[in-house]
């Protein structure tokens, strides 16, 4: 270690500073440890289990819902629209652009296919994040929207 | 029965605050505010026949204003057919697409006439907050478009809207350029003058427009109206250039040059009388006068320092002040009508011309326009909201508007030509 004194300053000089290196040293080697280890950690097959007693989500009204009835029509809030329209309406619709979010209400009763269709129709208008609305504890089979039983 | 009387009291108060939703439409926390336009409803065949029209000068509003976010009406979820009065109206069909208002308009003919309706609502509310009709002759189906939108506008800003207010533009013609008057959009364009080179037009407070033209060889300033020859205005020295108004429409102000110079004139601008030097830089080139608002201070360039900046002084010529001191070019100065800002052209590090504000108090400059090729010639709306502007973004020097800050920068849709100089009037 050079230390610099002054010339011509008298006797010696304390070094006032705390010397880092060692600490870098160890701190580097620490650091590799555990970006070698992280990855080990989380092996394994994740698998998000239904929770059915999980409190449920507050869904506020604000937010966007589609709904596909036990006879696979979709619906955008109320309104009945064409499952191969349902990306364009998606993705001109400026409440789902900005939240980026939607819920899904579909019958118990539908086939998965159905659902995948309308959750990838979803992701492709840019809605990134989609809810699913259920009922809490089987407290009955999901219904239509009240307002579109014609 | 007094109970209930003071509780009506105290309610009324804080009903009639809640009604009051005036958009503050500058400062950071502006949101344009999210509406949709329905398709007008349309009650009989005449009026079918203006409805594109009608619709696109009524969108073109509503887009262009900066104040909404007009919602794409391919996401609308309600019918074509639904009604236009509250009671006809899915609003949760109108809120699931995002919007805050919804505006429904209705055009019907009786032959001559051409009326509209137009309704405003409050989608979370469910509520009819705004209703006004309109009657113009069949031809002006645009204008009937235009006075519906100020409504609106007027609504929630409790200012005059823009939308009725003329534009001038300069325009290459197969003899050299010609001045054209038009609404606001740039619809309804005539020619105000025809063959020659006429240039730097400004709209005239009283009507016409004043424009620099080659007509008699010599640049002159000359007034014209559409359908009638111009009338020489002011013809001295070898050129007269850049005819700015006093907005109480009696004096205009105007470049001359002589020689080696060029100064900035007043005179009266009725007859052109009264010529009055205001500059006097022997050597020096002093050009583009824009008045302020109150018509006691006029801004302009000059190169005096060695390369173009933007001065202030009084109406008479004196306190003299510059305003600019960055970059070495910075030209065609536009006081807004509100009085706070000089919008103007700048050339910036990379040799673009940018569009630039500049806070006359205090001198805060704010950009307006970046990498979008040159920006130039900027002219404010009458209510100082907006700014319209020549760019070449998209290829041949083309009109454009944005408001004052800004944001929200849209083409006119008129016809693709070499357009320049554009002035904006009430």
């Amino acid at each position: 270690m050079s230390m610099s004194s002054g010339r011509g300053a008298p006797g010696r000089t304390t070094m006032s500073e705390i010397n880092v290196t060692p600490m870098v040293d160890v701190m580097l080697v620490l650091l590799i440890i555990f970006m070698v280890t992280t990855p080990l950690i989380q092996q394994g097959v994740k698998v998000n289990l239904p929770e059915t007693k999980a409190a449920p989500v507050e869904a506020s009204d604000k937010k966007l819902v589609v709904s596909i009835d036990r006879d696979r029509r979709v619906f955008i809030g109320e309104a009945e629209v064409e499952l191969k329209e349902l990306e364009e309406k998606l993705k001109t619709n400026a409440k789902a652009q900005q939240d980026k979010e939607l819920y899904l209400h579909a019958d118990r009763d539908l086939a998965y296919g159905v659902v995948v269709d309308v959750m990838a129709a979803a992701q492709r208008a840019g809605v990134t994040n989609v809810g699913m609305i259920t009922d809490p504890m089987g407290a009955g089979k999901v219904s239509k929207p009240e307002k579109d039983k014609k | 029965m007094t109970r209930p009387v003071t509780l009506l009291a105290l309610l009324v108060p804080s009903f009639v605050l809640a009604q009051q939703n005036v958009i503050e439409i500058s400062g950071a926390n502006f949101r344009p505010m999210p509406i949709a336009v329905a398709i007008p409803a349309v009650q009989d065949d005449a009026a079918r026949k203006t409805l594109n029209e009608f619709d696109s000068a009524l969108m073109f509003d509503f887009s262009a204003c900066g104040l909404f976010q007009v919602l794409d009406r391919k996401s609308y979820l309600a019918p074509p057919t639904e009604g236009v009065v509250a009671s006809a109206i899915g609003f949760g069909k109108w809120s699931d697409v995002g919007a805050e208002s919804l505006v429904k308009t209705q055009i019907s003919s009786d032959g001559e006439t051409l009326h509209g309706d137009l309704r405003l609502f409050n989608v979370a509310a469910g509520r009819e907050d705004l209703k006004v009709s309109e009657a113009v002759p069949m031809k002006d189906a645009r204008r009937l478009a235009h006075k519906l939108a100020n409504a609106v506008y007027k609504h929630f800003t409790k200012e005059t809207g823009p939308f009725e207010t003329r534009i001038t533009w300069s325009r290459k013609s197969p003899t050299g350029r010609d001045v054209w008057l038009a609404d606001w959009d740039g619809h309804n364009a005539v020619k105000v003058t025809n063959g020659d080179v006429n240039v730097i037009p400004a709209l005239v407070p009283g009507g016409g427009v004043a424009f620099t033209s080659y007509r008699q060889r010599k640049p002159w300033l000359y007034v014209g109206k559409p359908g009638s020859d111009p009338v020489l205005l002011i013809g001295k020295a070898a050129m007269v250039t850049g005819a700015a108004f006093s907005p109480d429409g009696k004096k205009v102000a105007v470049s001359i040059s002589e020689g080696e110079n060029a100064e900035i004139f007043t005179a009266n601008a009725a007859d052109g009388s009264n010529l009055t030097k205001v500059t006097d830089t022997k050597f020096f080139l002093n050009t583009s006068p824009s008045w302020s608002p109150d018509g006691k201070r006029i801004a302009f360039v000059s190169n005096r320092a060695g390369n173009p900046q933007i001065y202030v002084m009084t109406a008479e010529g004196a306190n003299v002040k510059r305003l600019t001191f960055q970059g070495t070019y910075n030209t065609t100065p536009a006081w807004s009508p509100r009085g706070d800002l000089i919008a103007f052209t700048a050339r910036d590090e990379r040799n673009a011309f940018d569009l630039f504000t500049i806070n006359v108090e205090t001198g805060k400059i704010a950009r307006l326009t970046q990498d979008a090729s040159n920006n130039e010639e900027p002219a404010f709306s009458p209510n100082g909201r907006l700014i319209l502007f020549t760019s070449t973004r998209s290829g041949a020097r083309h009109l454009h508007v944005m408001t004052f800050d800004g944001n929200n920068q849209v083409t006119l849709s008129i016809e693709k030509g070499d357009y320049s100089t554009p002035d904006w009037g009430p």
